[in-house]
């Protein structure tokens, strides 16, 4: 297999320490895991891990034309190119550096690869007591040719503490690009974190995105998923709720087209009492694009008194367009609120003849309903500047023409 | 500027409109009324386009064109405006973006540019004024938790937005307190000029207190079984429907 077999030869030009080297092995013992993985069941890898990705990074120097193309235009930017952090703001109470090793408690075989490969990714540190107004935003380039990628970033958000982030990985060339990210965000009691991810790329580009989330007392944190672009996107998104009184809030949309893919992998792990989790996922299946969505949510014995919400509800728009959505509930507490819906349905007949009747096209009026259902789970970002830019995507993905400026 | 033809439409198997035959002018408020599942509502429906209506025979002739021909939105940009009985709820779409959208479709069918944005808030501004509308209601997504009688002045909002020849108000004062439906008719009877026509769909002898109708119309069973002028309306409300109901039963045994 190609992508094997070039890990392989690359780790041997390379020095690890014998725990990498252990996690290496395992990985390659294992390998890439396959649909007979029961959370790898309707998302497979083999078209993907056939290809001659390099692993060696030689990217090209980019202008900041390129940069300003695809950027936010936040003030606070955090910016890689092939790995290399270039630009990093200055925030009282946030110290922000480059790679810093740490572990994690998450060892599937793509952790244990990114454990083990990764030098690359960033580590902020947020002061107790601080509350950091301005949106932090985050770019990733990549300029390298069928390059495959690791990076590994960690967020520690000290007491007391709020602070928003938003992220993009751009690829800046027209071959395949493959990204294995993570991120581990450590919430302190009291804090408040927003994490919002858009996930636009390239058409042939595929990432596999790990976040893990992990909450104390009283502690809000919200991860927000667009997908918009990309071939091939797999989002692993894990909250564990180590506190009472926590809070966990995902939203997701994702709007596919011709043969994308995107699957939404959420797990929550109730562990402590008076909690709550809402999840609301979104998405829009055109073309030959196919969608998953696999919620699960861990109710353990101590934590009594929670509240899981949790919605997937998807539009399939075309004749060759699929979703796999499977909710997992396991709830081991006795006095708890658990609730899940999924639906999977078309447009609504009565809404498109009343928008018809005011004298909008029929292909006008799908689209503003395809977008005004998908919006909705836009409409809990809380940086409106975010927030604009989401809608703005949305409605360019969908060929609407609205005036964000009314 | 309408007349209809011995309309004939259901649903599935079953005939609700059974020859109908109404002729409007421009300048007219027409009102029709009936008691229940006479085929008001579907009246409405069929002359706004609603695909789900077979039509069996007639025809709906609008200006020279037959309305039948048309798709919904084609009726729309004609001039035909149907104020619905329920308004649809359309979360993640505010008023003004639906409002604005309406109006630039309608003018890009007739080669029109956009209309600019100083010259369509100045118009919201107005026709707010008109229908005692504050201004956060722009910014609310379209129709999303509003009270019966919001949606319905938003019904009315949007027909003084789109200036329509043919306006069909269907039930609209139902859910609308006193002043509420004194706004509403109020609107309604600004927006009244010698070029465009009303009919106004109703159970109620009340809306017409405000709206007063040049014709009233009794449709029965699928038919018009009895016209008259704005008496005929408080002769309703004080005898029922029944004196003309019987009649017609006789008739079409």
């Amino acid at each position: 297999m190609g992508l094997i077999n070039n890990i392989k030869s690359y780790s041997e030009t390379i020095s690890l320490s014998t725990e990498k080297k252990g996690l290496l092995n395992s990985f390659l013992e294992n390998g890439f895991p396959t649909i007979k993985d029961e959370d790898w069941k309707y998302t497979s890898l083999k078209r993907i891990i056939s290809e001659d990705f390099s692993i060696e990074k030689n990217g090209n120097d980019i202008d900041s034309s390129e940069i300003s193309k695809h950027s936010l235009s936040f003030k606070n930017q955090l910016i890689f190119v092939d790995g290399e952090l270039i630009s990093s703001p200055q925030i009282n109470g946030v110290t922000i550096s480059g790679y810093t090793d740490f572990e994690s408690r998450n060892n599937d075989a793509i952790m244990n690869l990114n454990a083990s490969l990764c030098n690359n990714g960033f580590s902020i540190s947020v002061a107790k007591n601080t509350v950091v107004e301005q949106v932090i935003e985050i770019l990733f380039f990549t300029t390298t040719e069928n390059n495959f990628s690791q990076y590994r970033n960690q967020i520690i958000v000290g007491e007391n503490s709020e602070i928003k982030f938003v992220e993009k990985i751009q690829n800046l060339n027209n071959s395949t690009s493959f990204v294995n990210y993570f991120t581990q965000i450590n919430c302190d009691k009291n804090t408040n974190v927003e994490f919002n991810k858009i996930q636009n790329n390239t058409s042939n580009s595929i990432l596999i995105d790990n976040v893990d989330v992990y909450q104390k007392d009283n502690s809000t944190c919200d991860v927000n998923t667009l997908i918009f672009g990309g071939n091939f996107t797999r989002n692993n998104l894990n909250f564990e709720q180590n506190g009472n009184n926590c809070e966990s809030n995902m939203n997701g949309v994702s709007v596919l087209d011709d043969n994308q893919f995107a699957d939404n992998h959420t797990f929550v792990d109730h562990k402590s009492a008076h909690c709550r989790s809402n999840e609301m996922y979104k998405g829009v299946y055109l073309g030959k694009s196919k969608g998953v969505f696999n919620g699960k949510i861990m109710v353990r014995p101590d934590a009594q008194k929670i509240d899981a919400f949790q919605s997937n509800n998807n539009l399939l728009l075309s004749e060759d367009s699929t979703i796999d959505s499977k909710p997992q509930l396991e709830i081991y507490a006795d006095d708890v609120k658990c609730s899940h819906g999924c639906t999977i349905g078309q447009l609504d007949d009565e809404a498109l003849f009343y928008m018809r009747s005011r004298g909008i096209g029929v292909e006008e009026a799908k689209a503003i309903l395809t977008y005004a259902f998908a919006s909705e789970a836009i409409d809990n970002i809380s940086v409106s500047e975010v927030r604009l830019v989401a809608q703005k995507l949305l409605a360019d993905k969908l060929n609407v023409d609205l005036d964000f400026s009314l | 500027m309408l007349k209809i033809n011995n309309l004939k439409a259901g649903i599935e198997d079953n005939q609700i409109l059974k020859g109908i035959n109404l002729e409007i002018k421009a300048g007219e408020v027409h009102a029709i009324m009936g008691p229940n599942g006479s085929g008001k509502s579907t009246l409405a429906s069929v002359i706004a386009g609603k695909e789900e209506y077979e039509v069996e025979g007639g025809e709906i002739d609008f200006e020279g064109v037959d309305l039948l021909d048309l798709t919904p939105e084609e009726r729309a940009h004609k001039g035909v405006f149907l104020s619905f009985q329920y308004p649809i709820e359309i979360p993640g779409i505010s008023v003004s973006n639906f409002i604005k959208t309406s109006i630039n479709e309608r003018r890009k069918i007739a080669g029109l540019e956009s209309m600019p944005a100083k010259n369509l808030l100045k118009m919201l501004k107005e026709k707010m004024e008109l229908l005692s509308i504050d201004k956060g209601y722009l910014s609310r997504n379209m129709n999303e938790g509003f009270s019966g009688g919001e949606k319905k002045r938003n019904e009315i909002f949007q027909m003084a937005m789109l200036e329509p020849k043919l306006s069909i108000l269907d039930e609209t004062d139902s859910g609308l307190d006193i002043d509420a439906l004194r706004i509403v008719a109020n609107g309604v009877n600004k927006l009244r000029t010698k070029d465009n026509a009303t009919v106004v769909i109703t159970h109620y002898q009340r809306l017409l207190d405000y709206i007063i109708p040049d014709f009233v119309h009794v449709l029965y069973k699928g038919r018009i079984v009895k016209s008259g002028g704005k008496e005929l309306a408080l002769e309703l409300e004080e005898k029922g429907y029944d004196w003309i109901t019987k009649e017609a039963d006789k008739q079409w045994v």
